[in-house]
């Protein structure tokens, strides 16, 4: 017998214990596309859900630098309050993003009057006489404070903030880097901190100590790919524009050191003339890439574009002795695009295909709807075909087989289809030609 | 006479160095991409080898691979338009790495002082 369960938790039977409740609903998180602040709340909801762990009220701070800031406080005010939320997230049914939309908005509330004395809730981690709650952080220790008002190495600011004598100081640690940490309290029941209490807390300390980690070093792996493309783009540049400067500066060496035959100096000075122009054909498409930005999508009709676009004089002259098969799917929807950048891109691919065609091959051009979410449209020529190592260099910047490519054009149609999320396949097998397959987004109707 | 293998993709260059070299007193031929060149070097004996890294097909260091597995005995000179892989271009076994520049100075004392002329 086989049996299968989805692995996000749904609803629960009224007799699952409720730390597995709790559990669940912060492992669903894991499933959600909410940010960082969304699934903190989670956790803090978690522990502060009247009928889940028990605490009432849980601040975070965050470890901003070197100083730990007091960021959110959530939990009900009065009893009435405490009440109306309980009862809210007690309800059947209640799943995460209930609770993320809820806690959004109770925050949001709690803002305007907390948030302005939660600012003052500040310590520096290098301070050497460091009080309660920070000095749990810096210790990486769990505490448990009890009559706060006898104990001098509790702040007494902090506790006249959150006006009770016993809370859980959390620290959120992961790979012994200090992040932040949370404290809890019992400030509506008053009911005393328990040690079950304490061991739940410290799985939610961990969980959240985790989701900041990682939510910090996906950002740093981000910044790093910038700044990676960033010195790989300037070394390709520089690349690039050596070669015609070098031809450039050593033909005129050429023509300035010797008595220069006639023949030769005109031949040197087509040669610098034709680099020169090859230099302004670069400087011109990567200013022309740099600057796709497509500001809104519009509804776009590809079939005039298209049909427009075989007509051109510059596809007409490549297309000589060339046959372009071309079907067009009368009625199709109108797609997501820009229908300049849409023609660009397209032109792009066609003068590629055009330019590896043999003189009587055949370039095809097709536009047909699929899958009710896409046009597709398919450029193929009947060239030599790329190898398997040919194929992935493709959209590398400069890489060209063309003499005089800039080796830009393939990244400006990549551009373009992403900036329009559509998606781009290329097949290609030596001896077979290569197809390029264009699928753009169909725009979704309106009410009308 | 001396004899050099130059491979460089890019005509304009190629012409140049091709000229230059000749004017110096070498024997030049001229590849514009790996597979040609390394069918020269299975036919032909040459003094020295010149080459760029990126072409189209397979690059530079492919083909310096390729010629140490049939010639170990060649001297090669990288002559590229990249600075960033000058550190490393010992590993590859290249004699020498000469980032491209409009003077070929450095690139015509290196062969005198590899081959002499």
């Amino acid at each position: 017998m086989i049996e299968r369960y989805s692995l996000q938790p749904s609803n629960f039977n009224p007799e699952t214990p409720k730390e597995l409740v709790i559990l669940s609903i912060i492992a669903q998180s894991f499933f959600q596309p909410f940010s960082l602040e969304d699934n903190l709340l989670v956790i803090l909801t978690a522990l502060t859900a009247g009928s889940g762990i028990g605490f009432n009220r849980a601040m975070l701070f965050l470890n901003d630098g070197m100083k730990l800031k007091a960021t959110t406080w959530l939990g009900p005010r009065s009893p009435e309050e405490a009440e109306a939320i309980w009862t809210m997230l007690s309800s059947p049914g209640i799943g995460y993003a209930e609770i993320v939309a809820y806690n959004r908005d109770l925050v949001t509330r709690m803002v305007k009057d907390i948030q302005p004395r939660l600012k003052s809730l500040v310590y520096d981690l290098e301070s050497r006489t460091l009080p309660l709650p920070a000095a749990a952080a810096v210790n990486k220790e769990i505490v448990l404070v009890t009559e706060a008002q006898n104990e001098p190495v509790v702040d007494s600011n902090f506790i006249k903030f959150i006006q009770v004598d016993s809370f859980l100081c959390l620290p959120l640690v992961a790979q012994d880097e200090i992040l932040g940490e949370i404290v809890v309290d019992k400030g509506i029941t008053h009911a005393p901190i328990e040690a079950r209490d304490i061991e739940l807390a410290r799985l939610c300390a961990l969980l959240a100590g985790n989701y900041i980690y990682t939510t910090n070093l996906y950002k740093k792996v981000v910044e790093m790919e910038k700044m990676a493309a960033l010195g790989e783009m300037a070394a390709f540049v520089s690349h690039q524009l050596r070669n015609p400067i070098v031809a450039i500066g050593g033909f005129t060496k050429q023509i300035l050191s010797s008595p220069c035959q006639p023949d030769r100096c005109r031949r040197n000075l087509n040669i610098i003339q034709e680099q020169v122009k090859h230099l302004e054909d670069i400087i011109y498409k990567l200013s022309h890439f740099l600057k796709i930005t497509i500001r809104e999508l519009q509804p776009v009709d590809v079939r005039p574009i298209l049909l427009n676009l075989v007509e051109r004089p510059d596809i007409k002259l490549k297309a000589a002795r060339k046959t372009i098969s071309l079907k067009i799917n009368e009625n199709l929807p109108l797609i997501q695009c820009d229908p300049i950048y849409f023609e660009e891109a397209v032109v792009n691919l066609l003068d590629n295909a055009l330019d590896v065609t043999p003189e009587g091959g055949k370039v095809y051009l097709r536009a047909r709807p699929y899958n009710d979410k896409y046009v597709l449209i398919i450029i193929k020529d009947s060239g030599p075909g790329l190898d398997e190592k040919s194929r992935d260099k493709l959209f590398s910047p400069f890489y060209t087989t063309k003499e005089n490519g800039t080796g830009l054009g393939l990244l400006f149609v990549k551009r373009i289809i992403d900036t329009c999320n559509g998606k781009l396949e290329v097949q290609s097998k030596p001896g077979r030609g290569t197809m390029f397959k264009l699928y753009f987004k169909i725009q979704e109707r309106g009410p009308s | 006479m001396k004899k050099i293998l130059l491979i460089e993709d890019d005509l304009a260059l190629s012409l140049l160095y091709e000229e230059e070299l000749k004017n110096d007193g070498y024997s030049v031929v001229v590849a514009h991409d790996a597979d040609s060149a390394l069918e020269l070097v299975k036919n032909e004996p040459f003094d020295l080898i010149v080459t760029d890294i990126r072409m189209p097909g397979k690059d530079g260091i492919e083909l310096i691979a390729n010629v140490m597995g049939l010639r170990k005995d060649i001297p090669i000179i990288i002559n590229t338009a990249y600075q960033s892989y000058k550190d490393d271009f010992m590993t590859w076994a290249a004699d020498a790495y000469i980032i491209k520049s409009s003077s070929l100075d450095e690139l015509k004392a290196k062969i005198k002082e590899l081959i002499g002329n």
